[in-house]
């Protein structure tokens, strides 16, 4: 009992220790748009710099660095188990938060070790080239909605270009360079076949990545991000916003399992799978293989963050959404928002998470199956669905009625193969009188 | 025959279509992370026997124990006397059924006695012991047991794990009316003392009974009883 006020109250902390960060994000952002104007800069380069700190440095990286704790700890709840709460910080072991600390230590201060034969520029640019365009996709996610604070008007976005979603597609196929030149310069046939797995199983499934959010594109007439996350607020179906989950569920689960094998973790984990199959960062140690892993959380967030924003609503808080735009101060109203957008962030963390210890792993043929016979052709028939729908009712109801067809049968056959009964074993080898 | 293993079955449709079973499966995972999540852990060792809505079952080893079943082998001990001499008699009975060669004796004799020795030394190598139970078996005075139920405790330092019988004479005493030094006095035993510890003497077995039980948590009479309600 003690534990779960305790807990109720973590989690209620969390929520207000969101919207508190964000209201401090906003701040931060509007004092250094001011600095900008005073250096006589444009406002919006001084709010991109705060933005650039806070969202990407303190935002994206605390979450990914403390998602290689969750891993430890969520799984251990799944499986019945403790988890990782050996250190303590005066006898209390702080939810394996100082794990953080020792893992750091102990990457930075490996040795250094490498194949004598390896091609050492590249292998040393690999890390780089995989953690660096996952870095900068945070940039176009639009955290928080556009508000006045100290007399400009600030967003919670480093950057939001014109090609937006082409912007992501660009940038996370670069980060396939990483993975197949870590394999190939380090001079191992084994890292040089993960490369080689790497790089088929993200070029192939980049394919379905793209053709998922065509939908999207067309249902909201545009490729911003923050434009999208606007239209998300517009109410269809009634009091219903067009949320993108709605309109466009298949593509969500469509781009949902692409971008989970684009970050090639279990069940995608062909390319590298800790215990099991060599993979491309063999020869790397230290704080080198350190980015890689690191890399690898980051996608989470990454993809956490956008699929937030392009089918959760994004910073819309979604429930209360009118009273609490009518009853808070702007500012407030956009931190709470921000906050809302980094709470649905961590469960869709955690949703990965789940995922990963969930599934087995598939075959490789499965991988490739599952890519070009089922999710592309399944894009494809969404892309014409959609545009038909569109084209039928451009006030997107036929859609929304579309996706929440969808939803329902969904729901409907998963709450049926939860509710089955185990398949009797067949007769026949029972009677043969096996099983002692 | 081992094992007879399932055969494969053909998948339903449900399961070929996969997404279904993937969100059942969510579902199942979900429920545990959240019971374990926001209840706490029944720290009861006994897994079997925990209550609350967490499944967990983990056992903080160091901090909490499972103890150990009846009839474990732990850790040897002098069994001590009333008086808080050790019973042995340095007769070198286990030292020479050790199998490992890991018990160390020199005999004393006591003084003003004719007749009676005892240990001046009395070492186990534990890293040697083997945990047979032979020395047990072999002692004619019920003077060494392994009813401790613990293990020998980890140490840093190799000579840690050498035990003498400083470290030994521990636990319980024990006395038995056909104890000779009960029966005839023994210059070591004062005469004061002699007569408490033939008062708290107990007759010999020569059935197993709880009495003699040489595990804490045995019970002959117990598992008497469990075979009567078999019936056998």
């Amino acid at each position: 009992m003690k534990r779960f006020v305790g807990m109720v109250i973590t989690l209620g902390a969390l929520l207000a220790g969101l919207v508190a960060l964000s209201y401090a994000f906003y701040l931060a952002a509007g004092f250094c748009a001011g600095v900008a104007v005073r250096w006589g800069a444009p406002p919006s380069y001084g709010a991109a710099v705060a933005n650039i700190v806070t969202l990407m440095l303190v935002v994206m990286m605390v979450t990914g660095s403390l998602l290689t704790v969750a891993e430890r700890k969520w799984s251990a709840l799944m499986q019945n188990r403790i988890g990782a709460n050996r250190i303590t910080v005066f006898g209390n072991p702080l939810g394996g938060i100082p794990y953080l600390l020792a893992d750091a230590l102990k990457m930075l201060t490996k040795e250094a070790t490498g194949a004598a034969s390896r091609s050492k520029f590249l292998y040393e640019l690999a890390p780089f080239l995989s953690f660096v365009p996952v870095f900068v996709l945070f940039a176009v996610i639009p955290v928080g909605p556009e508000v006045e604070v100290l007399g400009h008007r600030i967003s919670l976005v480093v950057a939001s270009p014109d090609a937006g979603l082409i912007y992501i597609f660009a940038i996370s196929s670069l980060a396939v360079y990483g993975t197949s030149l870590a394999g190939w310069a380090s001079n191992n046939k084994l890292g040089l076949l993960g490369g080689v797995r790497a790089s088929s199983q993200m070029i192939g499934y980049e394919v379905s990545l793209g053709l998922s959010l065509v939908g999207l594109m067309m249902a909201y007439r545009t490729l911003r991000l923050d434009e999208m996350v606007v239209a998300q607020g517009d109410a269809v179906l009634g009091p219903v916003p067009a949320l993108g989950i709605l309109l466009q569920p298949a593509a969500f689960l469509i781009f949902f399992a692409s971008a989970f094998a684009e970050t090639k973790r279990a069940p995608f984990d062909l390319p590298e799978g800790e215990s099991e199959i060599v993979g491309y960062f063999v020869e790397y140690s230290g704080m080198k293989f350190g980015m890689m892993f690191l890399a690898e959380f980051i996608e989470i967030v990454i993809l956490a963050g956008i699929v937030a924003a392009l089918f959760l609503g994004g910073w819309h808080p979604v429930l209360f959404e009118g009273w609490l735009r009518a009853s808070l101060p702007p500012v407030w109203f956009a931190a709470v928002g921000a906050g809302a957008f980094l709470a649905k962030m961590i469960v869709l963390c955690w949703l990965q998470l789940t995922i990963r210890w969930l599934l087995p792993r598939f075959r490789y043929d499965q991988i490739q199956t599952l890519c070009w016979k089922m999710l592309l052709p399944a894009g494809l028939v969404n892309v014409f669905v959609t545009g038909a729908a569109i084209l039928l009712d451009p006030s997107l109801q036929l859609l929304a009625w579309i996706g929440l067809a969808e939803i329902v049968v969904l729901v409907a056959i998963s709450a049926a193969a939860a509710r089955a009964p185990a398949q009797p074993e067949p007769a026949a080898h029972l009677a043969a009188g096996h099983g002692h | 025959m081992p094992y007879d293993l399932p055969h494969d079955r053909p998948l339903t449709l449900r399961e070929r279509i996969y997404l279904p079973e993937v969100l059942a499966g969510l579902g199942i995972v979900t429920r545990h992370f959240l019971r374990n999540l926001f209840f706490s852990r029944d720290a009861n060792p006994d897994i079997l026997a925990r209550k609350g809505l967490s499944q967990n079952v983990t056992v903080q080893y160091p901090e909490e124990k499972q103890p150990y079943p009846p009839g474990y082998r732990g850790l040897h001990r002098l069994v001590p006397r009333e008086d808080g001499k050790p019973r042995c008699v340095a007769c070198y009975m286990c030292a020479t059924a050790c199998p490992a060669q890991c018990i160390y004796i020199e005999a004393g004799e006591v003084p003003g006695d004719p007749i009676e020795k005892y240990p001046t030394k009395f070492v186990i190598d534990e890293l040697r012991c083997v945990v047979c139970g032979f020395c047990v078996e072999a002692c004619p005075k019920d003077a060494i047991r392994m009813d401790t139920g613990e293990h020998a405790p980890p140490s840093y330092e190799r000579k840690d794990q050498i035990w003498d019988e400083k470290r030994l004479l521990r636990g319980a005493p024990v006395s038995y009316q056909y104890d000779p030094w009960l029966r005839r006095g023994a210059p070591s035993i004062p005469p004061a003392d002699l007569e408490k510890m033939r008062a708290a003497a107990k007759p010999f077995h020569t059935v197993a009974t709880d009495e003699a039980s040489q595990t804490p948590g045995f019970s002959v009479k117990a598992l008497a009883a469990e075979a009567k309600s078999r019936g056998r």
